[in-house]
């Protein structure tokens, strides 16, 4: 539970330095805790970092869409929020730490997990994304 | 509204989005769609450097803009301006002036004033130190530590010296600092600390944008946004690894 208001805080306070509206405010952090439940909840069954990162970029995908057309704002808004507890600029750093700490295989190691937690949220929020629009378009067309 | 002054207003808009930080496909799109309102057929090839639109003018002559883009961050309120901007337009084409206008102001709105901006990178730091699993008393000197940061990279990044630059110095500051906090109090676990203070400059959304242009097939942008990042994590990981060692070593 205290993770989850953790999250909200986490992607509520990096959304602001990013600039967003006011008015979003209170649905942006809960894109994080929406992302942070997800992940959790797919972390401590199975304890695999890179399919729990998936798992979580996901559920922000599916949250940032459905608030992007209830609220007539780019999905994005939501989603770059949302993703920031789950995003690997830590990876990043420790990779470099590791390298100067002459550890090479371990950084090696640090590296591939930062790259593959990027792809994972990437992904993740994509296919979301990309199924909303195909279903999006079978509506029009059925409409028509 | 004539075909060059169409051209201004799209490349006007991609501008601010790229500049604001949103993906390739998004920019293009931007300009096809204000192109689209107008009825006018455009080409438009958008990287993170640069945009060059093609279209064809009322004399039948090809119109072309080439715009160089330098430096963007991420303003998250940009980006959803300019895509309603962009929306209206088509239900409501504008006349030249007006829509250079809403531009004008979308461009200067302001961001949240420093204070606040200090306070929250505080805030944040605060909150990384306890979801990487460190106590308050750690989190609390994360925050110390990221408002001088925060300052310091704000001031560097005033007088305008290259990026890599601000980022190094601000991870020697973090490294320094969290050495000598450790110094003091000994009960400090010194890498949670580091983790919470250097949150504000890992480039964790940086990497993730790049790799998710490279799955919309826009790769030169995606190669570009990711080298960048991986710049950004050298400097600050070097600047921090210089600091702790420099400490080790006197100690």
């Amino acid at each position: 539970m205290i993770e989850l208001v953790l999250a909200f805080f986490g992607s509520l306070l990096p959304a602001a330095l990013f600039n967003v509206n006011k008015k979003h405010f209170i649905w942006v952090g809960l894109s994080g805790s929406v992302g942070w439940f997800a992940y959790s909840g797919v972390l401590n069954p199975s304890e695999q970092v890179i399919l729990s990162t998936f798992a979580g970029a996901a559920a922000v995908g599916i949250y940032s869409e459905i608030m992007a057309r209830a609220l007539k704002v780019p999905a994005t808004v939501f989603s770059i929020s949302g993703i920031f507890p789950l995003v690997p600029g830590i990876g990043a750093y420790n990779t470099v730490q590791l390298i100067v700490e002459n550890k090479l295989s371990e950084a090696a190691g640090k590296g591939i997990e930062t790259l593959a937690s990027a792809g994972a949220i990437a992904l993740g929020i994509m296919l979301i994304s990309a199924m909303f629009r195909v279903v999006g378009k079978a509506r029009v067309q059925k409409a028509e | 509204m004539r075909v060059k002054e169409l051209m201004e207003i799209a490349v006007k808009s991609g501008e601010i989005l790229l500049k604001s930080g949103a993906e390739i496909y998004r920019v293009e799109d931007t300009i096809i769609r204000i192109f689209g309102a107008y009825g006018v057929q455009c080409e438009s090839f958008v990287l993170l450097s640069g945009i060059f639109l093609s279209a064809e003018g009322e004399d039948g002559q090809v119109v072309t803009l080439v715009k160089r883009i330098k430096g963007h961050t991420i303003d998250l309120s940009r980006i959803e301006l300019v895509n309603s901007f962009s929306r209206n337009l088509q239900e409501n084409p504008l006349e030249y002036d007006d829509a250079k206008k809403a531009l004008h102001t979308i461009e200067n709105r302001h961001r949240y004033s420093f204070p606040t901006r200090l306070a929250v990178a505080g805030a944040n730091a605060f909150v990384y130190t306890l979801i990487f699993k460190g106590n308050a008393y750690e989190g609390l000197v994360a925050l110390l530590i990221s408002l001088l940061i925060y300052a310091i990279k704000e001031k560097i990044s005033e007088i305008g010296f290259f990026q890599f630059f601000e980022f190094f110095v601000s991870g020697l500051i973090a490294g320094a600092l969290s050495f000598s906090a450790s110094m003091l109090f000994p009960s400090l676990n010194l890498y949670k600390v580091i983790i919470g203070a250097i949150m504000i400059l890992v480039p964790g959304v940086a990497i993730t944008n790049g790799i998710k242009d490279a799955l919309y097939g826009d790769t030169v942008s995606s190669l570009y946004r990711i080298s960048e990042a991986l710049f950004i994590s050298v400097a600050v990981g070097s600047g921090v690894a210089l600091a702790l060692t420099v400490g080790f070593n006197l100690t």
